[in-house]
């Protein structure tokens, strides 16, 4: 039981790293990274958390989450592979 | 018994490495080498945390379930890091050495 | 045509197999409303797969014997091993770290292999492709050395002997 508890934590302070990386981020890509480690991060953690409360029920909603997590990633790298190059330069040189 | 601590062991094993990624996301210099921490988090962690989940099931429907997640991670964890680089790559964004021989292009160019 | 028929007609079956399995496993419920919303989704499904493999014509399949299982074990040890590389480099000093990015021939390496081939480098750590062409696939390396591993073939040699047995 501690296991799963250590897991949890670390899971949900992984998470939170992956999101401040997102929020502070230097290129939109750097976003979306972190945005998509957030997501698979998140996946994992509903399965503990399903083992942690005894009700492994909870697989279901985890798959859910990792496959909508992919495609909605698709959906964005889709959108932002033939827009962003004016953005990133933008960052670039204002972070000069 | 023995597997609720080769559970736990596994379960450790891949927290650590998941925190092992979030420490490269926010060391490693420019955003390719920080792919390559997330992918450490996206392959190792979800066989290591799966792994130790599986032995805690009573070996049914559920250790199913978590397989098939393993397998879904697996499958779409590579394709998302690719095409998030080949993305970048093409709206173009420098690897390191090459952001490094072009500054030095640029201070040539400036002096 | 007809052979291309019988193949697409065998895929069909086996595609309507798997989900119908994979179905009865996700839900675990035998109630005749369940299984019958279930049948409804795989006939779905299989009429979608119907139509994209009459508009692309060609039918992909990944052989699964035990030789791909066998690759998959080994794979895995992959895995492991270049984690931990990865991981011995994120605690050490990150200001040394020298990536390279290389343009590796993949021109010897059949069609159906290079796929394989490019997700099991993105699937090791430290390693990432990046691009893709008719001869050429850019990877992307923390260290020279797993670069060299990768030249070295041994992979893409795995990857090859797979589909050439396999198809």
């Amino acid at each position: 039981m501690w296991a799963l508890i250590a897991t949890s934590i670390a899971m949900l302070s992984v998470m939170a790293l992956a999101l401040a990386r997102a929020l502070k981020a230097e290129t939109v890509y750097d976003r979306i990274l972190g945005v998509n480690m957030f997501g698979t991060k998140t996946a994992l953690f509903i399965a503990v958390l399903g083992f942690l409360g005894g009700r492994p029920d909870f697989l279901d909603i985890a798959i859910v989450y990792a496959l909508i997590n992919f495609i909605g990633m698709i959906a964005v790298l889709r959108f932002f592979e033939y827009t962003a190059s004016s953005e990133s330069d933008n960052t670039e040189e204002s972070s000069k | 018994m023995i597997l609720d601590t080769l559970s736990a062991i596994l379960l450790i094993c891949g927290a650590f490495f998941s925190v092992t990624g979030a420490v490269g996301l926010f060391k490693f210099p420019d955003f390719f080498t920080r792919v390559h921490a997330a992918s450490v988090t996206d392959s190792v962690v979800t066989l290591l945390i799966v792994a130790g989940l599986m032995l805690r099931t009573n070996f049914d429907l559920v250790t199913v379930k978590l397989f098939i997640m393993a397998v879904f991670l697996l499958l779409t964890g590579p394709t998302a890091s690719h095409a998030l680089a080949k993305s970048a790559r093409h709206g173009g964004l420098l690897t390191l050495p090459e952001s490094k021989a072009s500054d030095e292009q640029s201070k040539e160019r400036g002096s | 045509m007809s052979t291309h028929n019988n193949r697409s007609i065998i895929h069909i079956a086996i595609w309507g197999l798997v989900l119908a399995i994979f179905w009865v496993l996700l839900s675990g419920y035998f109630t005749p409303l369940l299984l019958s919303l279930g049948a409804l989704s795989v006939v779905l499904v299989v009429a979608l797969l119907w139509k994209m493999d009459s508009i692309d014509g060609q039918v992909p399949l990944l052989p699964l014997n035990l030789k791909f299982l066998r690759y998959d074990i080994w794979l895995l040890g992959q895995i492991f091993k270049s984690s931990i590389q990865v991981t011995k480099l994120v605690w050490s000093n990150t200001t040394t770290l020298q990536p390279v990015m290389v343009k590796l021939p993949i021109d010897h390496i059949p069609l159906k292999a290079r796929v394989l081939y490019a997700n099991s480098i993105t699937l090791t750590p430290g390693t990432l492709s990046i691009d893709i062409d008719d001869e050429h696939l850019s990877v992307h390396a923390l260290q020279n050395h797993s670069i060299m591993e990768l030249a070295s073939g041994d992979m893409a040699r795995r990857a090859s002997t797979l589909v050439k047995d396999g198809a």
